[in-house]
């Protein structure tokens, strides 16, 4: 009975989970008009494939995927590579001010991003990256976040004798690093580039203020679509469903594999 | 193995190295975040500091030094106060129910359970799912007139709820979207730690004849104390920056005002008012002293926050 | 033997292709991120010139880059299309980090004179012989597009935005109005007759609002004034002016009967209210003809056009800029040139609605006699050409937008009942003052 209330429960987080993309999927397979019926409809009309052909046709989106494919790849795989480095380094190192400066790095959580988007703007203005991939890509390359997972991670699941066996048969620290603590730091790693792919994937804020719609990623591109054309919302959500899907695919595939690595690496505390 | 023993004389310079490489390389691994970070989060911040002391737009080329005077007016502005006001509201509306939910959702979850991994996927759903998507979706939602929501309301003889025209209401619907995102996310995170709660706690406080209820507070909680605060934490710092929510939602309900977050700004986020300001008042100088200003609420919110959990935690044990 | 380090070290083989791939998809940013430039001057048979054209809203030109294309097939055309306010603050974001504007810039009338006032950001477009364009032009449309001074030309014009007035048949009908356009005029000489006239059809119909929100009303009602938002010292004249309270107190009466349907223009909501029918009346300049036309499709023949109240009036219109940092000003002002000339014009007209600025066409009979089934056979040429004619083109300040933007949000106030007039116009006055 009551796991069967736990069931019920559960299923109903589930469906309020996916019924906006649902829904949205169901907007976006019909004409502008079906928005304005009562009671509004709840099962996918017959329109999707045009209306995402329309999509293409009114934004550069293969260049979008294209781009945001290729910037949220390289930013996933530099933060868990530089993440990894450093937090090895605060794990299983010790260094005078290794504490004073992993507390500097978690309190830079703290800096809100907006923050920096003015000066950030002017800068990238001066270097004339504005408008360049590389004014997402560079300031993305490290992030406090990640660093802090992985010493957290690295520091419960890599064992110290590991290490110290490496030693013994005479390992630099960049070879212990190379060679025993990449592929220990692999589940973890992995949860990371996956959040970090996602994150820098659905980055909104920053890619809208630096490039122009020649030049988008997804996010860029969803935002022409929403306002450009007297605000169509079946072209909107047309191309939010082609621009999510991808990802959603990714994740439903891959998916055990990426909750048990957040299983394993998510912070403990 | 990759080294031999060496003869005796490069044996010295071996061990100098060996000294070396312990010492420094612990530095040069931790070298790339800090390096990158002075450049893109230090160096803004500073800057921001620099041109929030002047009269400095986008469109002119002089900056004129006015010392605090951006300041001074900035306590004096209605509208500063205003967005200050809309972002703890939105923010406890948003981030306090989420995380109760959150937690309750990984109580359920940590149990054996059929079909665990596809439960847990579906909360994450909503996470993957881009800002755009998620406003333009629950603004449509929360339409006026032909919006989904209403449309239920209205079998309980409530009609037509402007939701973006009400302060309050405006504020439910954007915490709404924000919780929507975030809930899951969080929950698996709570999830993770509870799983490392050994079960023999469990075990003898069911045979103590402990409920369900009780054993969340009296040993759950207590347990992952440390991963509620770095969440609290988190989360207290994301709902001091939002912006995309308000700022779609403004363009997307039809209640006019986008920059404003309404007309009356009724849903005016401190980032948002920062985003008005800066691009596209296109008045840097004051939008620097206002984000600055906006930093240290974040601060202050964070700290007060991070010593509220870890008291509250205290208070189970 | 093996420790647990070699074994570790087999392992480790792994990160050199993860890394190697990593490194790969660095450099592949990069080239995304430059990839717009290649694409512009490389490949292909000629050299092929890519033009981008930023834009507003549709104006209707895709057509015209198709036979654009036939007799150029050197040259691709490129649209972007934002968000009205969205695309005038980019606009000056570009032109200020001289990055990122497109080769040709839609400049709505609104802010025009932000524009022509920074003259050394655009190129002039009298070096590629386009003052030769002045006899076409309606004057005053001509000299909006000149640079403060008089001496460059910066920018030719699309469109003017003449005044009518468009209602819904099926509803006047059903409020026990006349429907017959010429019928419908004579209710509403001046706008208070037409906020009578709302009154009594909202005694009448009570699932539709008579209009769908007065910030475009306001905007109509200033327009046909003399003078406007500013004077013609550039000063901001709101708090001042007798006609922009007028026009202020007029528009309010309309929220404070409850007349509207609160839709803010260009809003998905009110686009959705087109479709249903929301509201029986909207303020028709001649481009929005092209809004209603495209939102509410299923509405053909419901629709028709009288004469605006209170005179005429411009509202809108648009000129077309070269920024100086595209790569092809040359290529670009012969497009500008193409897009605005006499016979496109008039064809955009008849496809989109957007009305030309060239008066030589008004008198034109395919213009005069041209009607549209959508709206009921309406005479648009004519009923546009005579607003156009009968203009009285007012002066426009150069922060036009921001002052809109700031009078809009108290129109918004007291339409949603969070202010009463007086409150909302004490807040207008002060954040005008701070428009800078």
């Amino acid at each position: 009975m009551r796991r069967r209330l736990t069931h019920l429960t559960l299923l109903a987080v589930a469906f309020f989970s996916v019924f906006p993309l649902y829904y949205s999927v169901v907007v976006a397979s019909r004409h502008n008009s079906a928005l304005a019926e009562v009671p509004p409809p709840l099962l996918p009309g017959g329109n999707f494939l045009a209306n995402v052909q329309r999509v293409f046709d009114t934004v550069p989106f293969a260049l979008a995927l294209l781009n945001s494919f290729l910037v949220a790849g390289s930013i996933a795989i530099a933060v868990m590579f530089f993440s990894t480095l450093a937090g090895f380094a605060f794990a299983k190192l010790s260094f005078r001010g290794r504490n004073i400066l992993l507390l500097i790095t978690v309190a830079t959580m703290m800096v809100p991003a907006q923050l920096g988007i003015i000066p950030l703007y002017m800068l990238m203005a001066k270097i004339e990256w504005t408008g360049s991939m590389y004014a997402l890509v560079v300031p993305a390359l490290v992030n406090a976040f990640g660093v802090f997972f992985m010493t957290q991670y690295l520091s419960r699941a890599l064992p110290t004798e590991l290490l110290e066996a490496g030693r013994v048969d005479g390992a630099t620290t960049w070879g212990l690093f190379w060679h025993v603590v990449l592929p220990a730091a692999r589940p973890a790693a992995a949860v990371l580039g996956m959040l970090t792919f996602m994150s820098a994937w659905n980055d909104y804020f920053w890619p809208l203020v630096v490039l122009t719609p020649e030049n988008p990623t997804v996010q860029v591109a969803l935002s022409t679509l929403a306002s450009g054309y007297v605000n169509d919302y079946v072209l909107g959500l047309s191309g939010t469903a082609v621009g999510t899907l991808p990802l959603i695919l990714v994740f439903v595939l891959l998916g055990k594999q990426i909750i048990g690595g957040i299983m394993q690496g998510a912070v403990k505390g | 193995m990759a080294t031999l023993p060496a003869a005796v004389p490069g044996r010295r310079r071996r061990l100098v190295r060996h000294a070396l490489d312990l010492k420094l390389s612990p530095y040069a691994y931790v070298a790339p975040f800090f390096l990158l970070f002075c450049a893109f989060g230090v160096f803004p911040l500073i800057f921001t500091a620099w041109v929030s002391l002047h009269e400095w737009t986008l469109t002119s080329d002089t900056h004129t030094f006015i010392g605090v005077e951006n300041f001074g007016t900035l306590l004096g502005d209605g509208y500063f106060w205003n967005a200050t006001f809309n972002t703890f509201s939105i923010g406890v509306l948003s981030t306090a129910p989420q995380l109760v939910l959150a937690i309750w959702l990984a109580h359920l979850l940590n149990r054996p359970l059929r079909a665990q991994t596809f439960f847990r996927i579906t909360l994450l759903v909503p996470n993957v799912t881009s800002v755009v998507a998620v406003v333009v979706i629950f603004s449509q939602l929360f339409g006026r007139d032909y919006g989904l929501i209403n449309w239920m309301l209205s079998w309980f003889g409530i009609e037509g709820v402007a939701w973006a025209e009400g302060t309050a209401t405006s504020h439910v619907a954007i915490s709404v979207m924000i919780m929507w995102r975030w809930t899951g996310y969080n929950a698996l995170i709570f999830l993770a730690a509870m799983q490392a709660v050994p079960r023999e706690l469990y075990e003898a406080a069911t045979i103590d004849g402990a409920s369900n209820l009780t054993q969340l507070k009296k040993i759950t909680i207590p347990m992952i104390r440390p991963t509620i605060i770095f969440v609290v934490t988190v989360s207290t710092i994301g709902a001091m920056q939002i912006l995309a929510e308000p700022l779609l939602f403004g363009a997307g309900s039809g209640a006019g005002g986008i920059t404003s977050g309404g007309p009356d700004r009724q849903f005016q986020t401190l980032a948002l008012y920062v985003y008005d300001l800066g691009f596209t008042k296109f008045d840097f100088g004051y939008a620097s002293a206002a984000s600055w200003v906006m930093f240290l609420f974040v601060v202050v919110a964070a700290g007060v926050n991070y010593l509220l959990t870890r008291r509250l935690g205290g208070a189970f044990k | 033997m093996a420790t647990p380090y070699s074994q570790a070290r087999r392992f480790g083989r792994l990160a050199v292709p993860v890394l190697t791939a990593s490194a790969l998809a660095l450099a592949l940013a990069a080239c995304g991120g430059g990839s717009q430039q290649t694409a512009d001057t490389g490949g292909g048979t000629a050299e092929k010139v890519t033009l981008s054209v930023a834009l507003f809203g549709d104006f209707g030109f895709k057509p015209l880059y198709e036979e654009y294309r036939k007799t150029h097939p050197d040259v691709e055309i490129v649209e972007r299309v934002t968000q009205f306010n969205d695309h005038h603050n980019n606009l000056v974001k570009r032109l200020a980090t001289n990055a990122g504007a497109a080769d040709v810039e839609a400049v709505e009338v609104g802010y025009i004179s932000s524009f022509t006032s920074q003259p050394d950001k655009f190129h002039d477009l009298k070096q590629y012989g386009l003052d030769k364009r002045q006899g076409d032009y309606l004057d005053w449309k001509w000299q909006q597009g000149l640079s403060k001074n008089g001496s460059r030309l910066l920018g030719l014009g699309t469109d003017v935005g003449g005044l009518a007035m468009c209602y819904r048949k099926d509803l006047f009908e059903k409020a026990g109005l006349p429907t017959d356009r010429e019928k419908v005029a004579e209710l509403w000489p001046t706008w208070e007759q037409y906020i009578d006239t709302g009154k009594k059809f909202a005694a009448n119909v009570k699932d539709a609002k008579f209009v769908d929100s007065p910030g475009e009303i306001f905007r109509a009602i200033v327009n046909q004034a003399p003078v406007g938002l500013y004077d013609a010292q550039d000063q901001i004249v709101v708090a001042t002016n007798p006609e922009v309270k007028k026009a202020w107190d007029l528009s309010n009466q309309l929220s404070l009967n409850g007349l509207s349907a609160k839709l803010a223009a260009f809003s998905p909501p009110w686009n959705t209210g087109f479709a249903k029918g929301s509201f029986a009346t909207i303020i028709c300049p001649a481009w929005m003809t092209g809004y209603i036309q495209e939102q509410a499709k299923d509405a053909a023949g419901k629709w028709d056009i009288a004469k605006v109240p209170g005179g005429s009036g411009n509202s809108g219109g648009s000129h077309l800029l070269l920024p100086k940092q595209g790569k092809h000003p040359e290529e670009a002002a012969e497009l500008i040139d193409f897009l605005t000339s006499k016979d496109n014009q008039a064809r955009v007209f008849k496809e989109e609605g957007t009305f030309p600025s060239i008066p030589a066409l008004y008198d034109d009979p395919s213009i005069q006699s041209f009607t549209k089934p959508f709206f009921g056979d309406a005479p648009i040429g004519k009923i546009y050409s005579d607003a156009a004619r009968t203009l009285k083109p007012q002066h426009l300040g150069p922060k036009e937008g921001d002052v809109r933007v700031a009078v809009g949000d108290g129109l918004g106030r007291v339409e949603q009942g969070k202010q009463t007039p007086d409150e909302a116009w004490a807040q207008v006055v002060a954040d005008v003052e701070k428009i800078k």
